[in-house]
This record gives C-alpha cells, sequence and structure tokens, in this order.
C-alpha cells in the first residue's frame, strides 16, 4: 500500500516531527518558561532539557503541591491567590487535552516514540517479540500508573510542602522520570544521568531513574510501550478522557466474538476492546495509536472520530493492504514486484 | 597636563564601579515565602538613583529600609530589573541585576526585558540562567555587551566573584562575552541547599567622545552539583538496567517455552 496510506507510518511521522519541536524547539518558541507553549503539556516533555519547545503538566503539578498548597495548609492560608497557580495548570492541560484528547500519548510523547522506535529496531533485529502481554500480569500492571499519579505527583510532593518529608520528595516524579534521561540526552546533554551521593534519599531516586532507563532501553526491543502501561501522565489522561474531542467507537456485531484482532493489534494490550459490546471503547489504557482501527477486518466497526468527524474507519480493504505491509515489514512476505502493492 | 591626563585615567580605571548584591539574610537562607521582600544593597552607589522593571518594562517604587532597597512583590510574575544610574556628566554608571518574582502572569518573555535599554552601556545575559537552571560553577554564561543598542566588539570585561576570582575578559566580534564561571568554592558540601552561592560581578567600560561608561551586571552562581552528581555512576546503573532488562527477558522466554 502506498505509505502515505498507512496510518501508522503518517503516525510515526508525525511523532518524529513533534519529539525533534519538544526537544529543540526553544530555538523557534524562546528559551525561557514564559515563552513555553504551555507550561502544562498533556505528554512527557522535559522543563530539564534546556531546549525543550514545552514541558509537561507534572512538573508545575508537583512544584504547585510541594510549594505552594503544602506550606500554605501548613501555615492555614488557603485563599485563592494559593490554589489559582494550581487550578491555572490544570485548567490549561484541560483546554489543550480536549483538543486531542489521549493522542497526545499515542502520537506526540517524546518518551512513547522513543520506545517504539526501539520496538522497531527489535523488530528488525529479529529478536523474539513478546506481541501481547499475559492478561493476569496487564491486570496487576494496571494500577501502578494510578499509584505513579497519586503517590508521586500528588502525595510526597504535598507532604515535603507539609513538611512530613523531606525535600527528596518535592517532585519525586521528575526525579525518576525517563523522559527527563532521555529528551535532555537527546539535546546533547550529560547532567540528567547521574547517580546523587548528597543524601540517601537523593541516591536511591536516581538509581531508581537510571535503572529504570536501562530497563526500558532493553525491555522496549521486545515488548511493547513498557513504561507507557505505568505512566502517571496515562492516568491522567483517563481522568478527563470523556470531555476529549477525539473518540474511539465501536459497532459491534456477531462477527467480533470470534475476531479479536483488535486487542491483539492494541499495544498496550486491552483486551476489552474485543470483549466490550459498549460504543465508546476509550479505556484508560488507551494511547489512540489507531492500530485496533487498522486491523479491523470488518467495515465500520471500529472508528477514530474527532467529535462526529470520523478520521479513520475499519475497511476490509485497508485492512490487507496494511496487514500485508506489516507482514513485509516483519520480514514474513517479500515485498511485491508490482508498483503501488505492499 | 600629562598629570591631569594622568589623573584622569586613573581616575576612571580605578573607580570603584557600583553594583547590586543581595542584603545578607536575617535568619538563615530565607524563609519559603515566595512574595516576601526581598533586600539587595547598592555598594559603592552614593548619589545613584534605581528603579525597579517590570516585566512589562514599567517603574515601579522601591524603598529604602537601612540602606537596603527593599523589593516588595509587584502581584507580577517573572523576571524583573533592579537598576541603578549614575551621572555626573563625564561619567554615566549603571548596575543592574534581574530578580525573579512571583505573582499573575506577566504575559511576557523575559528576552523583552533582558532586552530592554536600561542604560547606554549594558551586559546582557545571552539568555539568563532561566527558573529551572541556574549558573554552575565550571560552567559558561554567555553574555552581550551593548552600548547605545549596538554590540561592542572586542570589549574587556573583568569579572570577579565573591570566592576570591577574578578574570578579565573580552567579547569577541559579535559583542558575545563568554563567561566561565570558575570552579572556587571552598568547603563544598554534598547537596545544592548545604552550599550557599556566591556572587559574580561583570564590569565593562566604554568611552566614546568625552564621555565614560562603566556598567555592572551581579547574579548568584552555585556549586556545580556535580561535586555530588556522578555521571559515570549514572552510566553504570543504566547497563546495569539494561542487564537487568536483559534477565527478564530471557527468564519470560524459558517460561513461554
Amino acid at each position: 500500500m502506498p505509505i502515505w496510506k498507512n496510518l501508522s507510518v503518517i503516525r510515526k511521522v508525525v511523532q518524529l516531527l513533534t519529539f525533534l519541536f519538544l526537544v529543540y524547539g526553544s530555538v523557534f518558541v524562546g528559551f525561557y518558561s514564559a515563552d513555553k507553549i504551555s507550561g502544562a503539556f498533556p505528554a512527557l516533555a522535559c522543563a530539564y532539557d534546556a531546549k525543550t519547545a514545552d514541558y509537561c503538566v507534572l512538573i508545575p503539578l508537583q512544584h504547585q503541591f510541594g510549594h505552594l498548597l503544602g506550606p500554605a495548609i501548613s501555615a492555614g492560608v488557603f485563599g485563592l491567590s494559593v490554589i489559582m497557580p494550581t487550578l491555572t495548570t490544570l485548567i490549561t492541560f484541560v483546554l489543550l487535552f480536549v483538543l486531542l484528547n489521549k493522542a497526545f500519548c499515542g502520537w506526540l510523547c517524546p518518551l512513547g516514540f522513543f520506545q517504539e522506535v526501539l520496538g522497531m529496531i527489535g523488530q528488525k533485529l529479529r529478536l523474539n517479540r513478546t506481541e501481547s502481554l499475559d492478561s493476569k500480569l496487564v491486570e496487576r500492571i494496571r494500577p501502578v500508573k494510578w499509584l505513579m499519579l497519586g503517590l508521586l505527583v500528588i502525595l510526597f510532593p504535598l507532604a515535603s510542602g507539609l513538611g512530613f518529608v523531606g525535600h527528596e520528595l518535592g517532585d519525586p516524579f521528575c526525579k525518576i522520570c525517563p523522559s527527563r534521561i532521555l529528551t535532555s540526552l537527546a539535546a546533547g546533554q550529560l547532567n540528567q544521568l547521574y547517580i546523587d551521593t548528597s543524601s540517601i534519599g537523593f541516591m536511591i531516586l536516581s538509581i531508581i531513574a537510571d535503572t529504570m532507563f536501562g530497563l526500558i532501553l532493553v525491555l522496549s526491543l521486545t515488548m511493547r510501550q513498557p513504561f507507557c502501561r505505568i505512566c502517571p501522565m496515562l492516568a491522567m489522561h483517563a481522568m478527563f478522557r470523556k470531555v476529549g474531542l477525539v473518540r474511539l467507537v465501536k459497532n459491534y456485531t456477531s462477527r467480533c466474538d470470534k475476531c479479536g484482532l483488535c486487542a491483539k493489534a492494541c499495544p498496550m494490550d486491552i483486551k476489552e476492546i474485543h470483549t466490550s459490546k459498549e460504543k465508546d471503547i476509550l479505556f484508560p489504557d488507551c494511547t489512540l495509536c489507531g492500530r485496533c482501527v487498522e486491523f479491523c477486518p470488518d467495515k465500520g466497526v471500529m472508528a477514530m472520530k474527532y467529535a462526529v468527524i470520523p478520521i479513520k474507519v475499519s475497511d476490509p480493504q485497508y485492512f490487507k493492504a496494511r496487514n500485508q505491509a506489516q507482514k513485509v515489514w516483519e520480514g514474513k512476505k517479500k515485498p511485491s514486484r508490482k508498483p503501488g502493492k505492499a | 597636563m600629562g598629570a591631569t591626563i594622568f589623573v584622569a585615567l586613573f581616575s576612571f580605571t580605578a573607580h570603584a564601579e557600583m553594583y547590586w548584591s543581595p542584603a545578607p539574610a536575617k535568619h538563615g537562607h530565607g524563609g519559603h515565602d515566595r512574595h516576601a521582600a526581598k533586600g539587595f544593597v547598592l555598594n559603592d552607589g552614593e548619589g545613584a538613583r534605581f528603579e525597579l522593571l517590570n516585566p512589562q518594562l514599567s517603574s515601579v517604587a522601591v524603598e529604602r529600609e537601612h540602606g537596603h532597597v527593599m523589593v516588595k512583590s509587584t502581584g507580577m510574575d517573572n523576571y524583573h530589573a533592579l537598576v541603578a544610574t549614575r551621572g555626573d556628566g563625564r561619567l554615566q554608571e549603571s548596575a543592574t541585576r534581574y530578580i525573579y518574582m512571583f505573582g499573575k502572569p506577566s504575559g511576557e518573555s523575559p528576552s523583552r526585558i533582558m532586552g530592554f535599554e536600561k542604560a547606554a552601556l549594558e551586559i546582557e545575559p545571552s539568555p539568563y540562567a532561566r527558573e529551572h537552571w541556574r549558573y554552575l560553577s565550571a560552567t559558561q554564561a554567555r553574555f552581550l555587551v551593548r552600548y547605545r543598542g549596538a554590540v561592542l566588539s572586542n570589549t574587556s570585561v573583568m569579572m570577579r566573584t565573591t570566592n576570591g576570582s577574578n578574570s578579565a575578559l573580552k567579547t569577541d566580534a559579535d559583542g558575545v562575552l563568554t563567561v566561565e564561571l570558575p570552579e572556587d568554592f571552598f568547603n563544598i558540601k554534598p547537596g545544592q541547599m548545604e552550599n550557599r552561592p556566591g556572587e559574580f560581578i561583570l564590569t565593562a567600560r566604554h568611552s566614546d567622545g568625552g564621555s565614560d561608561y562603566i556598567t555592572t551586571f551581579s547574579s548568584n552562581y552555585h556549586v556545580n552539583p556535580e561535586h555530588w552528581q556522578s555521571t559515570s555512576m549514572g552510566a553504570g546503573v543504566v547497563v546495569a538496567g539494561m542487564l537487568i532488562g536483559g534477565v527478564v527477558l530471557v527468564s519470560r522466554r524459558r517460561k513461554e517455552k
């Protein structure tokens, strides 16, 4: 099939351009925090990258909980000036999020893109892939993203501001986030790859960060989206997914019961896409990558929509061509010599 | 006449330039109140006028308290410029310091206040170490030296620090001054909060016809975290993480078989 018709290829191009823009974009938008696009971006762009075009919402949230809300609660002073910055951050995040919903994950996140590129490299190296994780393992992993959000982004920073825990836990998610290391390395900085020996707390956090980064480098070669499954941004998206304009819908038919290709294609192993008979199938773990729509062999069963406007609708012709293109990519089929065919 | 010229030159070159420095904190390293007033001292600044510019380039009144200039919250977020000027006809002096303040978003890029002409001769940070960054020892900082808006090439600039370092620098052909902040902290303890920042002062001088100009830029700089953050250990732990990942994959493969 023509490359420009392949949704996955289009997504890769968008991911690449976004990665370059987010990592190096201060050349265009400006160097200072006030110059950044939003300061509450719904994907893991990082402020520690000196050249970044924007930074993610989790950074200001941790800082506000730790430096503003926590001390204010401790002092018993809780006026509008204390909650306004956090409200502003959340409103900015939601306004952006409404535009693309969870597609920020599947189309714009630098770390998500990096993991997918590693996966592509793993495929080309013919490494044995784990296409789908065991469903019990998936069930055990799912709550982790909520723990990451609740503990690392909200509770620990708040506790640090209240004085219950040390300064080390003022921004604990930033301290362990692999995107901080990835984007700063991509920008040519080594200053975010370190072991911090100034205190036990900082040392443990830096060990977790570097170990996790190394784990992701290897796991991504043979496993789909290892970090995305536990990312607190995924959890934050899940909280607001009902207000986003991009929708994922399913028009269930009896043929679905015998199929299941959508769930097999899903990089986040969301089995419920297959088993659900509901119209709205935008589940908490979804990144709106669109693969379920691509690999649905039936016409009109799966669709990605922008409000009411269909963006991508499942189609048997597309499925056939896309399936062949996937097999050629994976080396299971030789490319056709006929022009215009995969 | 020779004596007059010598005295004039000596007066210009030996003149103690005025510069801003933070007022000594009353308690420890200062509290956590982001909106508390900040005190600054204008050293060797007798007879100088001073003003505080907010991000929208409006002048805000500042108070003097026990010889210190107290800068209170303007209600506006982001960098403000504390500017002192003094002139006696022939000699025009200025001193600039940038202060970050918390408040409502100003809607302005800090580039605006950095690039705004505050005095005839200026040292402009290019860029200033922004909010998640700091000036650090053993790193480079970049500045532009400008006279009436135009860059000054091959111009001498002196740098000194409160830790005792002195350097003679020069701008390049584009007026860019690259400053290597010295590694001159002593008694370094692990941890950013365990080490008090130092101050560095840049001084530029320029003569134009019958007028002489002196300007200073001052800011704090911090101990480089490299003293307690090891990149090589970090890389080693990443490799360990990769090995763990490999073990996980191999064990999963064996289970599947």
